[in-house]
């Protein structure tokens, strides 16, 4: 990665900075001293070698005993100069044990050129607010032109390169649908497509976009997006990994992402839905995004240390997730490389570290919850007084039992018998009562109602949440970040490097943190997330660390069309839907992902997106698109998780043997979201093309290509049970319709040849193998 | 061996591209190809000459992501075979010889040992008793090293191992402890050990995966497949289990139905029609995609053959002391682990579970422990052996321990027991450079903690990836804005000591 960095920078130097124009400290010069120098000379002063800070002026050009590391104006009397440029082991710097190569001869001149030119430190880009930058502004005589297009399309011009022409719209259709609905679009969505498109291709997509921005399997796309990022799963992880239910989270997230829910509220009602006043179920059920963390049930174990961890999570993935930061690293010791102190880090703790882990029952809609909670209770004042006034009536009966008819009556009611009367519980004295005199009559039927109302009220379906304690904790700082060492005691705040917190109360909460994090003031936020949001079109995001803004990450390869994607989603409402339309809309995410010769010389990585990029299909897309194909699929929202046919034996590889009661009905055909996810011994065919275990926050998953995915899609119960539909498929509709249900093309004339020579349940597990079926174009 | 973009590099498209000067020639090439191979291939290839075809010059060069990989220095080992003993054994009534242990059998132990100190179980059933092993200690082979009576065959390999009597982690609970001896760090989902080599050397084997796991015991392991997993590292580089029961790796078989020349039928439609998306798309994943799809083809017949054992001799089921070569076993799996080192995979693991002697009515050290040590003692023994008597033992490291080891104290519950122990635990190290013969660090009178020569996980990790010719800080890879690597960020150092 350091060596594309390096030929990416180098590569704007050549075109984009002519001798005349001067350095530029956030583009060229703080990469090479944070890959470089920060490590010793940083911020975290614990490991500050000599005294010598680089990462500030007034510590690189502090007087250290008549040596100053930089005299602005003057290379040849800093410090550093010299020593970049030394061949002695000794003295050179980055020194040989830190395993770094010396400065390149091109490096050593940008830094000799910013030292010339008066050595301007600048803050890290990221901490700067977004703006917007003039020159990617639609020229008002070019209709369509959007400032996506204008700022690829000036940087590719630059190294020659331009956009390649717009993908077949048989592809765009694919692309479009894959992309937003995480489906294949259908045999006929195709044909009108195609047709459509002949008169109006960019009306044709407009209108397509607009269609699935409203389609509920949207949010099942993106809602998987989000859930990884929440590390979302349905076990508790570590050795025991029990099941867990917190399925009622997920189905938030999707409807939350269906409704377009503006992405602050969507923050905060995650991070702090139940400190919202009035706060509806929907907003607790929320919360579950950060009880998505493991729980130890192993024997044995201190459980402050375990909670403890689980806060460590919930700060790390906090930071990761929002602010694109490495906030994790500042747990030991201050942060390396970004403005954080580890005092900080435990600030942010703090906020996290203040709340109980309760389980919230959760009612189907429509039940009166209200309603039925004081009726439930009205009912039990009313049973008790009657059993009060009765208890009399008991007693004579239970006088009259005798070990002989005490055999007649059930367990419950005989275990009730035993415990002396006046310890006896209400459930008891209800027990006994239902059983002899209140059998018939009016207790019978306030007691009937009583227990429906409580199978209604507090059996079922739960999820986990987080709720806030009446009393805060103590939180210190804890040496080396361990919990046995607690230092000097913290209250919550946040990072001074970033915009101030608005405080609502002398103690901030985590509703003060969440509204802090959504603020229009942060310069972090809404750049991340746009970022993501690109990353999932393009296979990588603007910032290319899509989980580091700091100043380890690496650089904006387009930071005005960055800038402008943020503050556009930001004045748009944060609306995650007008943010795809913004993208999806553009002549950059429409273009062919045909690789050209001009391509392979000019930008092999496609840093400068002048073509499409190919992408392998998530894994659960990757079955549901087999499902689609088959015809399979169940089109069913929400609900709990469901077992579809996993492997024999596949799951046993932990402690405990997982049962496995493999789904029939349509459950066996559900979305690949919707598959039981057991942290310790996930299903392999998801694990085997990447799919996230659920342990800690993924902001972007790796694509691997692996004989294990072949041996999936040739071997797999599922996939071989889906084969054996789509050979149906081939029987009844021929071959052309099952290659277009898999591929949305026509298939060319030699391919079809091929595949006729082959039987039809072969022709189906070839067609489901294609790499083309398993990958958006 | 910096973080690598695992796109091809430009070279490899232009062979097959069709934009370039060659294009025309090149595209009639593919495409007499591409009916060559299918048209008249189909149906008339069969297992047996795939050989053949896979030695034809082949147009399409893929990035093959386990291809063999240069080291930092020379390397003294290229296979390492891990026997991960899970639960934690006793080094206390295998390794070490503790004379004041036994004489103080039942007394507290001094409280400068535990102060400050934290244990698993601490609020139960953790006492501060001492207690004496049971077992009988003897010193063997030339070099005298100490092993209790639970050890006999182990014993007759002592000049050949090097014994580490102090080594040391930082967690006391199984799963955190695991990962930690697995991926150097007490997180779920860091890249493991046999990960991080594959990535760091690639792999000898062309039909097998570059790291497999093998499992005996009652159960899996605690912490399951995290344990083998890739982390950060692109799934290519995770474990792969082969499995004693059924398909020996998950959805291996061919389905019920389907001959192998339908399989084959697939594979070779499959290759023919990604060939030509290759070409009209340039796309090198594709390219990289028919060729693991060969591999797992080739898998197919290559796991089945690695699991026959049928064509081992007598004698050498027995040294392994197998009674049944069909039945799972630790000995079994320990041949299947000579048998995949010399097939060139790099590493292999192997887990046996129930180490974990408490002292409960399954898990005591009277009946259990014994029990365990049979299992494993005569096949790890078996093992070195049979290595060296093939000329695999210079080549391959062989590790034999848990991820912590048992208390002095003893913990009685219905028998008796040993809580878990960070301070000081053994393990063994034998072939690709350890020493032979050698016992390493000293520990105090009672085993509790090491008085000479301390060796942490990391300094382990650091020596195993030294042997197999890694600098350990050089092996990273760049995630979430950090150089991920297995030893971490805080000090390890090669143990130089037990190895040359």
């Amino acid at each position: 990665m350091k060596a594309k960095q390096l030929i990416f920078s180098l590569l704007l130097l050549t075109a984009s900075l002519p001798a005349a124009e001067p350095v530029s400290f956030n583009r060229d010069v703080r990469p090479i001293l944070s890959e470089n120098c920060f490590a010793c000379h940083g911020f975290d002063p614990k490991h500050r070698e000599a005294g010598l800070r680089l990462d500030t002026f007034d510590g690189a050009t502090a007087n250290r005993d008549g040596v100053r590391g930089i005299v602005p104006g003057n290379p040849a009397e800093s410090a550093i100069w010299e020593r970049i440029r030394s061949t002695d082991p000794d003295t050179v710097m980055p020194p040989p044990k830190s395993h770094r190569n010396p400065l390149t001869p091109a490096q050593q001149e940008i830094l000799r050129r910013w030292i010339e030119e008066g050595a301007t430190y600048e803050p890290h880009w990221s901490f700067l607010p977004p703006k917007r930058n003039a020159s990617i502004s639609p020229d008002p005589q070019l209709a369509q032109s959007s400032p996506i297009d204008i700022a690829i399309e000036r940087r590719a011009k630059q190294q020659g390169l331009a956009l390649s022409p717009p993908a077949p719209p048989e592809t765009l259709i694919r692309r479009i649908s894959l992309d937003l609905t995480g489906l294949p679009p259908t045999v006929e969505e195709v044909e009108a497509f195609t047709a459509a498109s002949l008169t109006d291709p960019d009306g044709a997509c407009r209108e397509l976009v607009d269609r699935l921005l409203l389609s509920p399997h949207y949010g099942e796309r993106w809602g998987r997006w989000w859930l990884d990022q929440a590390r979302y799963a349905d076990s508790n992880g570590y050795s025991i990994d029990a099941p867990r239910q917190i399925w009622k989270y997920r189905d938030w997230v999707v409807s939350a992402l269906n409704a377009d829910m503006p992405f602050d509220q969507f923050t905060i009602e995650q991070l702090a839905g139940d400190l919202l006043p009035n706060a509806t179920e929907g907003q607790k059920v929320a919360t579950g995004f950060h009880r998505n963390t493991q729980i130890n049930q192993e024997g044995g174990i201190d459980r402050e240390q375990f909670r403890i961890d689980s806060v460590f999570d919930r700060v790390g993935t906090t930071g990761t997730v929002w602010l694109g930061l490495t906030v994790g690293c500042a747990q030991c010791h201050d942060h390396k490389f970004d403005p954080i102190q580890q005092r900080e880090y435990y600030q942010l703790f703090a906020f996290l570290n203040d709340q109980d882990e309760p389980t919230l029952k959760v009612f189907d809609p429509g039940v009166n919850v209200t309603e039925l909670t004081r009726e439930f209770r009205e009912l039990e004042g009313r049973l008790a007084a009657w059993m009060e006034q009765h208890a009399a009536a008991l007693a004579d009966w239970e006088a009259t039992l005798t070990a002989e008819t005490r055999k007649s009556l059930s367990a419950a009611i005989n275990n009730a018998l035993d415990v002396p009367i006046e310890k006896r519980g209400f459930a008891q004295k209800r027990t006994l009562f239902a059983g002899s005199i209140g059998g018939v009559g009016p207790f019978r039927e306030l007691n009937d109602r009583y227990n429906e109302l409580d199978v209604i009220l507090n059996q079922g379906t739960t999820t986990l949440v987080l709720q806030e304690r009446s009393t805060p904790r103590t939180t210190t700082v804890f040496v080396n970040g361990d919990f046995t060492r607690p230092a000097e005691t913290v209250t919550p705040g946040t990072p001074s490097a970033l915009h101030p917190l608005h405080k609502t109360s002398a103690r901030p909460n985590r509703l003060d943190l969440a509204r802090w994090i959504v603020s229009p003031q942060n310069p972090l936020t809404a750049r991340v997330i746009v970022n993501r949001v690109w990353q999932q079109y393009f296979g990588r995001g603007i910032v290319e660390t899509e989980n580091d803004f700091g100043s380890q990450g690496t650089l904006p390869t387009h930071p005005e069309l960055l800038d402008w994607l943020a503050i556009e989603f930001i004045e748009r409402g944060w609306s995650l839907k007008e943010l795809h339309r913004l993208i999806l809309n553009s002549r950059t995410y429409r273009q062919s992902s045909v690789i050209t010769k001009d391509h392979i010389e000019k930008d092999p990585d496609n840093y400068l997106l002048c073509r499409q990029r190919r992408l392998r299909l998530d894994a659960e897309i990757v079955r549901d698109v087999a499902l689609a194909a088959s015809g399979l699929l169940s089109n069913k929202l929400g609900g709990p998780p469901v077992y579809p046919p996993v492997p024999p034996g596949s799951l046993n590889v932990g402690q405990v043997r997982r049962v496995w009661a493999e789904s029939t009905g349509q459950d066996r055909y559900r979305r690949g979201l919707y598959t039981f996810i057991y942290r310790a011994s996930p299903p392999p065919s998801l694990t085997v093309f990447d799919a996230p275990e659920g342990f800690s926050s993924c902001t972007r998953r790796i694509r691997s290509n692996t004989p294990l995915q072949a041996l999936t899609l040739l071997n797999d119960v599922a996939f071989f049970e889906f084969a054996s539909a789509l050979e149906k498929i081939i029987r009844s509709q021929g071959l052309e319709v099952a290659f277009r249900r898999c591929t949305s093309r026509n298939p060319q004339p030699e391919e079809l040849e091929l595949l006729r020579q082959l039987d039809p349940l072969t022709a189906a597990r070839t067609l489901l193998n294609l790499d083309e079926t398993v990958t958006r174009e | 061996m910096n973080n690598q973009p695992h796109s091809a590099p430009a070279d490899t498209m232009l062979l097959n591209h069709p934009h370039l000067p060659c294009n025309a020639e090149m595209l009639s090439a593919t495409r007499r190809h591409f009916f060559e191979r299918c048209a008249v291939g189909l149906g008339s290839i069969s297992l047996a000459t795939l050989a053949s075809r896979n030695a034809t010059a082949d147009p399409i060069q893929a990035v093959n992501p386990l291809q063999p990989k240069p080291t930092h220095h020379p390397a003294r080992a290229t296979n390492v075979i891990y026997l991960f003993m899970a639960g934690g054994p006793s080094q206390l009534d295998l390794f070490e010889h503790k004379p004041l242990l036994t004489e103080l059998n039942g007394k507290p132990i001094p409280e400068s040992y535990t102060a400050g100190k934290r244990f698993a179980f601490m609020d139960s059933s953790h006492r501060n008793n001492l207690l004496a092993s049971k077992r009988r200690f003897r010193q063997h082979g030339q070099s005298g090293t100490w092993l209790s009576d639970l050890l006999p065959h182990t014993a007759g390999i002592v000049d050949d191992i090097t014994v580490v009597t102090t080594c040391k982690t930082d967690l006391f609970n199984h799963a955190p402890a695991k990962f930690f001896m697995n991926t150097g760090s007490g997180l779920f989902g860091r890249p493991s050990m046999g990960a991080w080599i594959t990535y760091g050397l690639g792999s000898e084997c062309d039909d097998l995966p570059g790291f497999v796991v093998l499992q005996s015991g009652p159960r899996g392991p605690r912490g399951g497949a995290v344990l083998w997993g890739s982390g950060v590292l692109p799934t290519t580089y995770q474990g792969v289990p082969l499995r004693s029961q059924g398909d020996p790796i998950v959805n291996l078989s061919t389905p019920l139905g389907i001959t192998s020349e339908q399989q084959r039928q697939v594979i070779d439609a499959v290759t023919a029609l990604n060939r030509h998306r290759l070409n009209t798309t340039g796309d090198p994943e594709i390219a990289t995609r028919i060729n693991a799809a060969e591999m797992a083809f080739r898998m197919q017949s290559s796991a089945p053959e690695l699991m026959d054992t049928s064509g081992e001799t007598r004698e050498t089921l027995e040294l392994y002391g197998i009674q049944d070569p069909q039945e799972a076993s630790f000995a079994r799996n320990c041949l299947l682990a000579r048998r995949l080192v010399e097939r060139g995979v790099r590493f292999v693991q192997l887990y046996d579970t129930n180490w974990d002697h408490h002292g409960g009515a399954t898990e005591n050290l009277e009946k259990h422990l014994p029990e365990k040590a049979r299992d494993i003692d005569q096949p790890c023994a078996a093992l070195v052996r049979d290595l060296q008597q093939r000329g695999l033992l210079e080549n391959t490291i062989v590790i034999w321990g848990g991820e912590f080891g048992r208390t002095p104290m003893g913990e009685v519950r219905e028998s008796t027991g040993r809580n878990h122990h960070i301070d000081a635990f053994t393990m063994w190290f034998a072939g690709g450079g350890f020493h032979g013969g050698q016992t390493f660090g000293r520990t105090d009178d009672f085993g509790f903690g090491a008085v000479e020569n301390p060796v942490h996980v990391r300094d382990i990790h650091a020596t195993l990836l030294h042997q197999l010719g890694i600098n350990h800080e050089r092996l990273t890879f760049r995630s979430q804005g950090l150089d991920f690597r297995l030893t971490g960020v805080l000090p390890a150092r090669v143990v130089n000591e037990i190895v040359s």
